[in-house]
């Protein structure tokens, strides 16, 4: 018997009021692999990967993880299941500290809840790891380039274990330096067999890291295709289609 | 080559980037401005200094409150109305018998409800908290007339309960214990702010919403419970008031929200939310007390106090947003 996928969504259907934005999309993900979510704006992937992050939930369909059928009713559940999201505009509070980014809403607590510095303090190894070049945990993330807070977002889902990180958008409004940086990150999840879905309209960026795309228009998944089965010339015609 | 003038301003604009460097500066040039300008130099002596930490403490403990609040991203205009409130519930319980200490925990209990429920509007609703504890602020005043009709109360609560009277508003090796209570409450809440849990909570909720969100922080939750603590905060500076005057009088309270935010300002709060500082509200704080006395000391009319204070917020609001534009190139 074949082992059961990381995720498996089935027939997940989302309404606002009277606008079909998700409708009756199913798909797998397995471990270790990374996919791309592609489709114009509008198209229905920012709010697919909301029900999966217990952002939204779903009207209809259902959510497997190793198989078992999940309810992801808010983030926190999400997390808790491993599913680790890096929102391109939320991810990071720019006023406070790397540290205190990394463990925001799962701060390590000594007695009577007092923050556990020391331990605060390990997430300079998963940085270190990553190539991230940051010279305290107390540097406060505004100071950071864009890149560097992606990967700052992207250490904290790698610390915590993650088996599945959604990231939305993670290369819009960088520079063509940065945005190479960030992939390499993403090369760097893999690398630890943690499943990726890549959500992005920059086939370019997508293409060299991914190994599956899923292409959405009006809400349907309208392709699913592996990258040897495909090509950009391919996609971009299905994209523009 | 840079000249020696050029140095000179570098080294000064290293220490305004410090928030608290600055307000630190602009206390202690108050210092030594009201010490030559005071009549024979008197704004030193241990009078004017024990006057000034005597009041201090009324208006510091809930601006320590109002921090805290202004970190998560919120404002409370209802801390006049509810400290005065709270004083006159006290005060009343007092007079039907009620044991002062008793009268004080009850009077606590009320105020967190009373914080509780505009936080739960605020965050229920929607509607922003400047209109909601605007409301407050207008509906506790109310009560107040309501129920005193304008007459004044007396609280003689150092003849009768004399431990209640040391313990809040009396001495301690010449220092006024409401001082003690100020610094207290402060350290409380600069370990809560640096190294608690909730702390990075309530930096979380006003530094970036969607973000403590997402990560799983219950926003919503923290918001209330700092409206809770600015409810609680005031009814105890009110309490102490009363216990200083030996009385309540309707006006108690008047105009503290508008104290409480400059004083927050002044100490490098952030209008928007996600920064502040413990320590720079107290010396926001001592900044305010000592323009208020160093003037009278100075024999400066009255009047001149509010337009001075209004210039140093202008002041110290645009050296801000300047030193944050410096650092953001």
């Amino acid at each position: 018997m074949k082992e059961a996928s990381l995720l498996e969504a089935k027939e997940i259907h989302k309404w606002f009021a009277k606008v079909h934005a998700v409708s009756g999309v199913s798909f797998t993900i397995e471990r270790g692999e990374s996919v791309g979510l592609i489709g114009d704006n509008g198209a229905g992937k920012s709010t697919l990967i909301k029900v999966l992050s217990g952002y939204h939930r779903p009207d209809k369909g259902e959510v497997f993880i190793e198989g078992k059928k999940v309810k992801i009713d808010f983030p926190a559940r999400a997390r808790a299941l491993g599913i680790e999201t890096v929102y391109q505009e939320q991810a990071l509070v720019d006023l406070m500290s790397v540290a205190r980014n990394m463990f925001m809403g799962r701060e390590p607590v000594r007695r009577a809840g007092f923050l556990n510095k020391k331990k605060m303090h390990e997430c300079m190894g998963v940085l270190d790891q990553m190539g991230l070049s940051i010279k305290s945990p107390d540097v406060i993330v505004r100071y950071l380039s864009g890149g560097e807070k992606q990967g700052v977002a992207i250490a904290r889902a790698m610390y915590f274990k993650a088996k599945l990180v959604i990231l939305d958008e993670p290369t819009r409004a960088l520079s063509v330096k940065e945005a190479q940086t960030v992939l390499d990150f993403i090369g760097q999840l893999r690398q630890e067999n943690v499943s990726v879905i890549f959500i992005t309209h920059n086939l370019h960026h997508v293409y060299s890291v991914v190994e599956r795309f899923l292409i959405m228009r009006k809400g349907k998944l309208v392709e699913d295709v592996k990258k040897e089965e495909t090509s950009v010339e391919k996609l971009t015609e299905v994209l523009i289609h | 080559m840079p000249t020696r003038q050029g140095r000179i301003i570098e080294l000064l604009g290293r220490i305004i980037l410090v928030r608290e460097a600055m307000i630190s500066l602009i206390a202690l040039g108050l210092v030594v401005l009201f010490y030559f300008t005071s009549f024979q130099h008197k704004f030193l002596c241990a009078d004017v200094l024990r006057t000034m930490f005597t009041a201090a403490p009324e208006l510091g403990i809930i601006v320590i409150g109002i921090t805290i609040l202004m970190i998560a991203g919120e404002f409370d205009l209802s801390v006049g109305s509810v400290s005065g409130f709270s004083a006159l519930i006290a005060v009343e319980l007092y007079v039907l018998g009620f044991n002062p200490f008793l009268a004080l925990a009850i009077v606590l209990g009320m105020s967190l409800a009373i914080g509780a429920v505009s936080g739960l509007i605020r965050v229920k609703s929607g509607v922003p908290s400047f209109i909601v504890t605007l409301g407050m602020l207008m509906l506790w005043r109310g009560v107040i007339y309501i129920l005193t009709a304008g007459s004044t109360l007396r609280f003689p609560v150092g003849k009768t309960h004399p431990a209640f009277h040391n313990l809040f508003t009396g001495n301690l090796v010449g220092i006024p214990v409401q001082f003690l209570w100020f610094v207290l409450i402060a350290v409380v809440s600069a370990l809560i702010l640096n190294h608690h849990r909730f702390g990075n909570h309530i930096y979380a909720t006003g530094g970036n919403v969607e973000a403590a969100k997402a990560m799983g922080v219950n926003t919503n939750r923290t918001k209330v419970i700092c409206f809770m603590l600015v409810g609680a905060l005031s009814a105890f500076a009110g309490v102490l008031r009363a216990s200083r005057v030996r009385g309540f009088y309707v006006q108690q309270g008047t105009g503290m929200e508008l104290m409480a935010i400059a004083a927050a300002v002044v100490g490098g709060t952030s209008l928007f939310g996600g920064v502040g500082t413990t320590i720079g509200a107290l010396i926001g704080v001592l900044v305010i007390t000592f323009l208020e006395y160093g003037l009278i000391v100075s024999r400066v009319p009255g009047y001149w106090f509010r337009a001075i204070l209004g210039i140093l917020i202008i002041l110290v609001a645009v050296v801000n947003w300047l030193v944050e534009r410096k650092r953001e190139s």
